[in-house]
């Protein structure tokens, strides 16, 4: 089997998790799940998401409050035909070479835990448990009215109707819900807790150095609302002359970018709540962001600065495929690894904006300026990119990226400044020129 | 060495920017470190000093003595300090003794809550000093976080110093060592009060229980945390479980959380060893397997560290200590043919190996196979530039130190949290990275560290302070000794000094002690530790 070693040096040994989802239907739990997947797979640690709503939704599509009541013997039976068909799925899964399976349910009594570990330690997979816990009230119908009523179920019904109906499913299992290690005699499980959404939270018994790092991502996480703004930086004077990297000021056009971000900022946010900005600490992000508002928090970030192209910083594309011709086929080839002479790759980027991701989760509304390759990876983060994919991402000048992640993915907005740049795209294995992107490839 | 003669209390009372600085070969976890001089794994400076745009922060450590705080502390700020988090403790009681003076006595209702106005005195006087220097420290030399290190036994007592901190606009993050294990508490108490000569001649269970109850009676109103207010973290039973209240922290805390979640406080040791000699040295695309010389070296470094073992344990029987089985040993090496081959008789008499892909040797890029002289004359600028930090600097293509101490970053964590003794074989570059974490060296010492293999270098955790042990492995071919030829073949410059090598006065045997017998079976080396004398106080006294 291939060694299951990724760039930042994640290794997982065999080691093979289940992560159990555990917590009373709108506690964010499918929203957990999904960004621990999303982290995982970013750093190349195979990850997939079981959602046992998903198997029960194929048998009964849109069923009623009281399909819930775990005194109706068919809904009961159906529930659990439909979680263990999940968990059939998974361990086929793990045995193919999956490495962190996530099975999303409720999980809400020690019985269903129970089962669950027998199944899963069986193959032994360790299992370590996530459980959000919440008791304030309109943070759980703020997430009924966000999120479920936009769920398959309530498809075609009135929304007022849909949270209220899912109001009473969630009744129906508050009456069998028990939180992990309520009676004490749980204590030997691993599991985190998280409760009111960060407020409060239990850690125990982890178990080995993965868990510890998924358990640390998660503390990271928040449910409240927020989206996140990327911006390149305006076009640069070596952007106008077709080199990369490099220090330089902002083109004419650049500045006339900088003037107009921040109308096009408050166009995208709706209001004047004012967002954090952070940029790399070259000038051309940092004079990007100076016309901004004042009361907009500014930070400058080493680690959001451009891809270092080592000996070709400064070089044109033409540049340097004549003077490093195998180099630049090479990148062509694998460009996720390639690391320029004396510089860096996209895997070594990610690396460094790993603190960066951590930081942006537990922020609110966050204002990125930065370059080319950093972006691309942040964008990869949120939108799931493969490797293969992401360096290829195009991300054109003078155009405002608003990304929205929700508990199902990631909406995104683009807002064109309508200010003309040179392109600074090229595609693989082209002509060593920046060209435009093909229109099915835009952002 | 320890080149001072002043005791911690006296420096930490007196001099606030004293300098300290030790050998390689002794921890260097508590010097003062070098004014603009960037961590092993730092990504990125500021010009504040201060990173992760946290703010300035005091972890205030809670909990009564024989918790194994000191052990955190000084876990936690080596850790930081990797990271390049300008980090230091201020141990309260270090202020205690420096101001009740040698051989003084703290009175008996030092920490009542119904103290007489005279103890209370003595104690504001004390905190006030402590207090005094943390801000000094925080606001003239760009601290970023300070551990403070005292039993903080109330939540009145904790309310205040976390309203006292705010003045000064620094965050407080309580850190809790709660612990209801018993065994966790002997063991504890075995391993940091045993010295004390109160005890001696005692049964160390005995002693332990004899300890623990002067503890209760002297501090006999302890409060676990459960302020709502406060930020804290609890680490419950060493690190089993872990309450964490979190009312307004930061990505800092959650690191130091993540860290915590690895570590332990059982004891254990870890050793070094190189990889044996290979049949092509000189390529690192080649991945070459063992020579002969290597596998006859992978035996005889075997031999000598499961001798090595048994003598330890019979010497702790001999001195009256009990006779507990060896801790297990596990086997770390890289994926590397020629450290998975040096594990092999290991492996065959049962011990666990397990391969780390992050531990290959440093990537040496345009480098591999390349003489000096034609680095040189090749890339003069480069040689240039890596001459002026040749712990950052990169040769084309290649890693340098600090990419390769960013990448054993998961390393060191696992090996926080691995409970059996350890063995890891790697290469030099390798080793250098690992030995400057558990040993604290200088960003500018760490390429000039040497390695011989005749050599197992032991680690021997203890909780003011690490030390390194020596072993030597009787018998080899010297050829085999010196330095490691994958490397890159630049001499690394600047002048010499005692702290070139972890072994102070040998450099590289084969040339330096080539007239020694190599037969000769040198005893077992410990490097004469002053700082522990200096510690001595500390150890045996209840904070």
């Amino acid at each position: 089997m291939a060694p299951k070693t990724n760039g930042i040096g994640v290794q997982v040994e065999g080691t093979r998790i289940c992560v159990v989802m555990v917590g009373l239907p709108a506690r964010g739990k499918s929203y957990i799940a999904q960004k621990a997947q999303r982290y995982l797979k970013w750093l190349s640690i195979p990850a997939a998401t079981f959602n046992v709503g998903n198997y029960r939704r194929h048998d009964s599509p849109s069923p009623s409050a009281d399909f819930f009541d775990t005194n109706n013997p068919v809904g009961e039976r159906k529930r659990r035909a439909a979680a263990e068909a999940a968990v059939q799925d998974m361990l086929r899964w793990f045995r193919a070479g999956g490495v962190v399976g996530i099975l999303d349910a409720t999980n809400s009594t020690k019985e269903r835990r129970k089962w669950v570990i027998d199944r899963v330690r069986d193959e032994g997979v360790e299992v370590i448990f996530v459980e959000s816990k919440c008791d304030d009230e309109a943070l759980i119908m703020a997430n009924i009215r966000d999120v479920k009523t936009t769920s398959p179920d309530y498809k075609g019904q009135d929304p007022e109707e849909a949270a209220q109906d899912f109001r009473n499913r969630i009744r129906n299992y508050e009456k069998v819900y028990k939180t992990i290690n309520a009676d004490g005699d749980e204590d030997d499980l691993t599991y985190l807790k998280i409760m009111n959404v960060g407020k409060q939270v239990i850690i125990n018994r982890i178990q080995d150095y993965l868990q510890s790092r998924i358990v640390y991502y998660l503390m990271n996480l928040h449910i409240r609302p927020r989206s996140v703004w990327l911006s390149r930086h305006g076009e640069s004077m070596l952007n106008l002359e077709g080199r990369i990297g490099g220090d330089a000021d902002l083109s004419y056009r650049g500045d006339e970018y900088a003037r107009k971000l921040p109308q096009l900022v408050l166009d995208s946010v709706g209001s004047d709540r004012p967002l954090t900005v952070w940029t790399s600490t070259l000038k051309r992000t940092i004079n990007t962001a100076r016309h901004l508002p004042p009361h907009y928090n500014q930070l400058q970030w080493k680690a959001l600065d451009e891809l270092d192209a080592g000996v070709c910083d400064g070089m044109t594309y033409q540049e340097i495929s004549d003077m490093y011709p195998e180099d630049f086929q090479a990148r062509d080839e694998d460009k996720y690894n390639y690391r320029y002479r004396g510089g860096e790759s996209y895997r070594d980027v990610v690396i460094r904006l790993e603190p960066i991701i951590m930081e942006l989760e537990r922020s609110e509304d966050i204002l990125i300026i930065s370059h080319q390759a950093v972006i691309r990876c942040i964008y990869a983060y949120f939108m799931q990119k493969t490797q293969e994919e992401s360096p290829w991402v195009p991300v054109p000048l003078h155009t405002l990226m608003k990304l929205t992640p929700r508990a199902y993915g990631t909406e995104v907005q683009t807002y064109k400044a309508n200010i003309k740049a040179v392109s600074t795209w090229r595609g693989k294995g082209s002509t060593a020129k920046h060209e435009d992107p093909a229109p099915e490839g835009g952002v | 060495m320890a080149n001072n003669s002043y005791s911690t209390a006296e420096i930490a009372a007196n001099a606030p920017r004293y300098r300290r600085k030790s050998s390689t070969f002794i921890d260097g976890i508590h010097d003062v470190p070098e004014q603009g001089s960037m961590a092993p794994a730092q990504l990125y400076s500021t010009m504040s000093g201060r990173l992760f745009h946290s703010g300035r922060i005091a972890i205030a450590m809670v909990g009564l003595p024989a918790r194994g705080k000191t052990h955190i502390c000084v876990s936690m700020a080596r850790y930081l300090q990797w990271l390049g988090v300008k980090t230091r403790i201020f141990h309260l009681g270090d202020y205690r003794r420096a101001t009740v003076g040698e051989g003084g006595q703290v009175p008996q209702d030092y920490f009542y809550p119904n103290a007489s106005p005279a103890s209370v005195m003595l104690r504001q006087k004390i905190l006030k000093k402590c207090r005094e220097d943390i801000y000094a420290w925080l606001n003239h030399e760009n601290g970023q976080v300070a551990i403070y290190d005292a039993v903080n036994p109330t939540a009145s007592g904790r309310r205040s110093l976390a309203k006292e901190f705010a003045k000064h606009d620094v965050q407080t993050l309580f850190l809790e060592s709660y612990v209801d294990n018993e065994d966790i508490l002997k063991e504890n108490a075995r391993n940091v009060k045993i010295s004390s000569p109160d005890f001696h001649g005692m049964d160390p269970d005995e002693a332990a229980s004899h300890y623990l109850k002067r503890i209760e009676e002297k501090i006999p109103v302890f409060e676990t945390m459960q302020e709502e207010e406060l930020n804290y973290v609890k680490m419950i039973n060493a690190g089993q479980a872990f309450f964490y209240n979190n009312v307004s922290f930061n990505y800092l805390s959650h690191r130091i959380v993540f860290y915590l979640t690895n570590l332990h406080i059982k004891h254990r040791t870890t050793f070094f060893v190189r990889a044996g000699p290979a049949t092509d040295e000189d390529s690192y695309k080649a991945d070459a397997p063992l020579s002969e010389e290597g596998r006859a070296y992978a035996v005889k470094m075997t031999e000598t560290l499961l001798r090595h073992r048994d003598q330890e344990r019979q010497a702790v029987i001999d001195e009256g200590g009990p006779d507990l089985p060896l801790r297990p040993l596990t086997v770390w090496t890289s994926t590397r043919l020629r450290t998975i081959e040096t594990g092999e008789p290991l492996k065959e008499m049962g011990y666990k190996v397990r391969q780390r892909s992050q531990m290959s040797q440093i990537n040496p890029g345009v480098c591999e196979k390349l003489s000096e002289r034609a680095i040189r004359s090749l890339y003069p600028e480069e040689v240039e530039r890596h001459e002026l930090d040749p712990y950052h600097h990169r040769y084309p293509r290649a890693e340098s130190y600090h990419d390769l101490a960013v990448r054993l970053e998961p390393i060191i964590l696992e090996l926080e949290r691995e409970q059996n003794d350890l063995l890891i074989i790697a290469h030099e570059s390798v080793l250098r990275v690992l030995y400057s974490y558990l040993m604290h060296c200088n960003t500018r010492d760490i390429p000039k560290l040497k390695f011989p293999r005749d050599e197992i270098i032991e680690i021997i955790p203890a909780s003011y302070q690490n030390e390194a042990k020596r072993i030597h492995i009787p018998g080899l071919d010297p050829s085999t000794i010196p330095g490691s030829p994958e490397d890159i073949r630049i001499p690394v410059p600047g002048p010499p000094s005692g702290q070139l090598s972890p072994i102070p006065g040998m450099s590289s045997p084969a040339t330096a002690e080539g007239s020694e017998s190599i037969f000769t079976v040198r005893p077992p080396e410990k490097v004469v530790n002053k700082a522990k004398e200096m510690v001595a106080d500390k150890v045996a006294d209840e904070d």
